[in-house]
């Protein structure tokens, strides 16, 4: 299992893939941070990261189904599927192996973003608290969307179709509050109060504001093995029903 | 020792492999031929636990593929049609991440990779990318993943396919001489490789076993007809009302034009003695032979014959019997 981890992590680094998307992830953050400089007022001097984490949630939509989107569609396009699946190797960990090599992927990008703090902290100080809790949250929900993201590749035998359809997914997952507000849901409270218990985008205003609580941890770690669960499940299913 | 019982494979509505058995014992190389389609494909990706049946059993060394994937899955080394390399890894690093999937030990992992490197010989290739390589040496990188681990099953899915002359009679030595130690069931179009390697064929079509026998064998049963071309001078009808009325003679199947007054016959007879008296009576009766020969069908000639017998039923009644059996028959008549 931990030779398909290295593979795949490597993999990433073949190409200028990985390079390109951690540095866009970058740009992009550091854009926030710039914004967050800029606007500052009064005679406080503040800035918040929770802020620049929040801003930076909605990126994913784009960032994380670019990293996964290959996981299994590249696999089953190129013929290397059959190479995993006569392994020993059973479906979960060929799942979890793929798993955590995206998440390593992504581990690393957001450790370049310390590189805020740090600037932060030389001329400033830094709310340690909200600041732990802020990158807790955003790891947390990459997690949950590089599930997602996975989910989706598993359905398709072309990369781009993987990633149309995760960021349709994770687009889903972000807006779901947005429906529950929506009209459609006046009349209808109780309805409105189960699409609640799904939404990913209050749980992590609570975590980017400094709160930590246990119920949105388990959250999160609930959504990503749901997600991992129902993509064995899907690449189970399809051996079973491919042509 | 691979024991497949009553396979079958349905794809939606489509039956890919029919109720198919067939053992292959140990140091054995049976060959499975069959045209486009046949389900030879579809049958080896169910023997390498890449399928799932949808009934029957697949035994690897007495041990159930679906069962027991993981211990089964071991015990083979397969290489199928398209070889599964990824492009962006270099030859070696690809084996070496082979050999780590498949379970290799640690230490005894860069001593495999470099075995089958040199079986293959591939040595000088280790450090290229396989996007550069040609389909050759992709092939041959494929073969030596289904190497590695040293397993006694080998699974392979036309090796030969994109190689040149040299290359193929260097594989099929590899092949020949990996019997020692190996059970390799081999899929192949090219039925002058079979005929040189295998020691049993297993023919298939629309997804049915047509024939299981060694090639010598299968030559034998099908040669009830030894066709003889027999020229002779002589008045058409005459000659071919002698032809006929020889003992042992199955039929004329064709008479062609050579000159005026002289046909040559094709004489489908049952054995060799045949063509002795024929030729005597013949004489006796002042036709002049100028020219005689015999031909036996060949491997292909009983393939093409195997394969191209259609699967539909010989008469209407075997049809019914056959829609009153088949339970999915019944289905689709509701």
């Amino acid at each position: 299992m931990f030779s398909l981890y290295k593979k795949e992590l490597q993999s990433y680094y073949y190409s200028p893939f990985a390079y390109v998307i951690a540095a866009l992830f970058l740009v992009l953050f550091s854009f926030e941070f710039i914004n967050g400089i800029s606007n500052m007022e009064g005679t406080m001097y503040k800035f918040s990261f929770p802020n620049i984490f929040h801003n930076n949630f909605f990126f994913f939509i784009f960032l994380i189904p670019a990293l996964t989107m290959r996981t299994f569609a590249d696999e089953r396009k190129t013929g290397t599927e059959v190479l995993l699946m006569t392994s020993p190797l059973n479906v979960f960990q060929i799942v979890i192996a793929k798993f955590l090599a995206v998440s390593t992927v992504f581990l690393m990008m957001i450790t370049l973003t310390l590189f805020f703090p740090l600037i932060t902290l030389a001329a400033g100080e830094v709310v340690w608290s909200s600041l732990i809790c802020g990158y807790l949250g955003f790891f947390l929900w990459g997690l949950v969307c590089i599930a997602v993201g996975m989910l989706m590749s598993s359905f398709t035998d072309s990369p781009i179709i993987a990633a149309i359809l995760g960021e349709g997914a994770v687009i889903l997952l972000i807006f779901i509050d947005n429906f529950k507000d929506s009209a459609l849901f006046d009349n209808l409270p109780k309805a409105a109060k189960v699409i609640g218990w799904f939404s990913t985008q209050s749980r992590f205003v609570s975590f980017s504001q400094g709160i930590f609580k246990l119920s949105d941890l388990v959250f999160f770690i609930t959504a990503t093995v749901l997600f991992l669960g129902w993509n064995i499940i899907s690449i189970e299913k399809r051996r079973w029903s491919r042509g | 020792m691979i024991e497949i019982r009553n396979l079958t494979k349905f794809y939606g509505h489509n039956a890919a492999v029919k109720n198919v058995s067939f053992n292959v014992n140990d140091n054995e190389i049976l060959g499975f031929l069959g045209p486009n389609g046949a389900g030879k494909s579809s049958t080896m990706n169910i023997i390498t636990g890449y399928l799932p049946s949808t009934s029957g059993t697949v035994l690897i060394n007495g041990v159930d593929i679906a069962e027991n994937p993981a211990a089964a899955k071991k015990q083979i080394g397969y290489l199928p049609e398209i070889p599964p390399v990824y492009q962006d890894m270099k030859v070696k690093e690809y084996l070496k991440f082979a050999a780590g999937i498949k379970g290799i030990k640690k230490r005894d992992r860069n001593a495999q990779v470099e075995d089958v490197m040199q079986k293959l010989q591939i040595k000088d290739m280790e450090k290229r990318l396989i996007r550069n390589l040609s389909k050759g040496y992709k092939q041959r990188v494929g073969f030596a993943q289904a190497l590695l681990g040293n397993p006694p099953i080998l699974i392979l899915d036309e090796p030969t396919v994109g190689l040149d002359p040299a290359q193929v009679i260097e594989v099929r030595n590899l092949i020949t001489s990996l019997k020692k130690d190996h059970t390799i069931i081999l899929s192949s179009h090219i039925l002058q490789e079979i005929q040189a390697i295998c020691d049993k064929v297993v023919i298939i079509s629309h997804g049915e076993i047509r024939a299981i026998d060694t090639i010598k064998n299968l030559e034998d049963s099908m040669g009830e007809g030894i066709v003889l071309h027999l020229t002779a001078d002589g008045p058409r009808e005459a000659v071919s009302y002698l032809i006929e009325n020889t003992s042992g003679v199955l039929k004329i199947e064709d008479i062609t034009y050579v000159k005026s007054n002289c046909y040559t016959y094709h004489i489908k007879i049952d054995n060799e003695d045949v063509k002795k008296e024929l030729m005597s009576s013949l004489i006796k009766n002042d036709f002049e032979i100028s020219d005689v020969s015999s031909s036996k069908p060949s491997l292909e000639e009983v393939f093409v014959r195997l394969t191209s017998k259609p699967a539909a039923k010989k008469s209407l009644n075997e049809l019914l019997e056959e829609m009153d059996n088949n339970p999915d028959f019944n289905e689709e008549e509701r």
